[in-house]
């Protein structure tokens, strides 16, 4: 499960096309505001200055790279590799857990390079070394688990449909169930099971700008509204995960079948 | 002109997922449409969804299926070596993509207009102009898409940076509006368009962006050397 991982990560790091896709998306999200990011390098307040921030790319980025590792599991059998990787004494579900956790592990390298970076950057300008502290914190309880739970899917669903298919499923699910108010149609956002991880940015990172997290006043889905409390944030951590659990089992299960 | 089976075997080669992406992606919103008939919502509020099919679901089914050309053919040297020359294939190949999702749209686009509910969205702009909905972002996304997926020389990055454009404009639509450069290039003028008096010029200009990304792709595909390394893994 080790060296698959390994491979995995270092294959995908060395992709320039996932560097660019990162890039571009920070390079969007600068040009149009300027001005604001200037105000927030001098803003004092560290903690709800790195959590907007992290806000802002688990908006964004998951679309990303969520499309970038769609075509990792099902590359195998393109490539024609799959009856030979088979064969060897690697366990199947360790591989899967390996190819899982090496990609989403290369997907979360250019997140920490942009959260810490920026992180580091305030740090300076604003003389408050502590955002960094806030950064790892974030890091850990919010870009994390929206990986994990992105990487499963994008994983398993391209072994059901093909991944152009997928992507374009996957934009429609992210815009639909991440951004649409509550308000105007039933829908995930602002929910446990949001993955832009509104519960734990706002109650353990402390999210101050606008208040998402919670029941939303007749809004269809508020059982999975909670009312936000720390309590609640790591529930929401950990419905993500689960979640992201089942899609692998799924994964593994289409897998044997295929195999067979 | 080419011979028609050239053309007809490449639609059956582009298979079921390109046929079934472009529906399937303007079904949501339609559904939306429906369920929203169903809970006495206004003629506006329906009317908008179903623009909302056509300005947003059919660029991005075109967008994606356009960076999905590149990169997954398994004996591209072969292609190379064919008299018609690969970026022409590719080039057919985009033509299927957008003129399937394209005949998707004017499914959709040519009941609305019968039934009277085209005219129930006020910045309509007509029958005939009103198709420039989505036709403009259609072409704007299916060139990036195309140039994304000649630059990367496969579909999973060039895929994500279409998703991401149109993610991205989609949550920051005020933002993206502020200034007079990218309201130009806004996806999404005529359902959330914040300033009406600049829809033509955002369409024209979406139309001539596309001309330009799709000449960068010509000629990004004409370097063939690049093709046959293939992808980085």
């Amino acid at each position: 499960m080790i060296a698959t991982a390994r491979y995995e990560m270092a294959m995908m790091l060395r992709k320039r096309s996932m560097w660019i896709t990162n890039a571009v998306i920070v390079l969007l999200l600068v040009l149009l505001n300027v001005s604001g990011w200037g105000d927030a390098l001098r803003d004092p307040d560290a903690r709800n200055t790195v959590a907007s921030t992290v806000f802002l790319m688990n908006l964004m980025l998951p679309v990303g790279y969520g499309s970038l590792l769609a075509d990792r599991l099902i590359r195998d059998s393109r490539l024609g590799v799959a009856p030979i990787l088979d064969a060897t004494p690697a366990s199947p579900t360790g591989r899967l857990a390996g190819k899982y956790l090496g990609t989403c592990a290369a997907a979360a390298v250019p997140l920490a390079v942009i959260l810490f970076g920026f992180a580091a950057v305030y740090s300076v300008t604003a003389g408050r070394p502590v955002a960094l502290a806030w950064a790892a914190l974030a890091y850990a309880v919010v870009v994390l688990p929206a990986v994990l739970f992105v990487g499963a899917f994008a994983l398993t669903v391209p072994l059901v449909m093909p991944a152009p298919l997928f992507r374009v499923l996957f934009v429609g699910y992210w815009f639909w169930g991440n951004g649409i108010s509550p308000a105007v149609m039933p829908t995930t956002t602002q929910s446990v099971l949001s993955p832009a991880g509104v519960y734990s940015n706002q109650e353990l990172v402390g999210l101050r700008d606008f208040t998402l997290a919670g029941p939303v006043p007749g809004a269809t889905l508020n059982f999975l509204r909670p009312e936000a409390t720390p309590a609640t944030a790591w529930l929401s951590v950990g419905v993500l995960l689960a979640v992201a659990a089942l899609a692998l089992g799924v994964a593994q299960t289409l897998r044997t079948r295929t195999t067979r | 002109m080419r011979p028609l089976p050239l053309w007809r075997h490449e639609a059956r080669r582009a298979g079921w997922t390109a046929l079934l992406t472009p529906p399937l992606a303007v079904a949501a919103p339609i559904l939306i449409a429906f369920v929203d008939a169903g809970a006495n919502a206004s003629d506006h509020e329906i009317a908008q969804n179903l623009f909302g099919a056509l300005e947003m679901g059919v660029p991005l089914a075109a967008g994606i299926g356009a960076a999905s050309l590149v990169g997954r053919d398994p004996a591209a040297e072969l292609l190379l070596t064919t008299p018609a020359g690969y970026r022409t294939i590719l080039l057919r190949r985009l033509a299927v993509t957008v003129g399937w999702t394209a005949l998707v749209a004017l499914l959709l686009a040519v009941p609305m207009i019968a039934t009277g509910w085209w005219a129930k969205w006020p910045a309509n702009h007509g029958a005939l102009p009103g198709q420039l909905i989505w036709l403009a972002p259609t072409l704007g996304l299916a060139a990036l898409g195309f140039l994304a997926g000649a630059a990367f020389r496969g579909p999973a990055a060039a895929g994500g940076l279409v998703a991401i454009f149109w993610i991205f404009q989609q949550m920051f639509a005020d933002r993206v509006q502020e200034q007079g450069w990218s309201r130009q290039l806004y996806l999404f003028a005529t359902t959330r368009g914040a300033v009406p008096a600049d829809w033509t010029a955002n369409r024209i200009t979406l139309i001539a962006v596309s001309i330009v990304l799709g000449a960068l792709a010509w000629l990004l595909l004409g370097r063939t050397e690049r093709l046959i390394q293939g992808v980085t893994e």
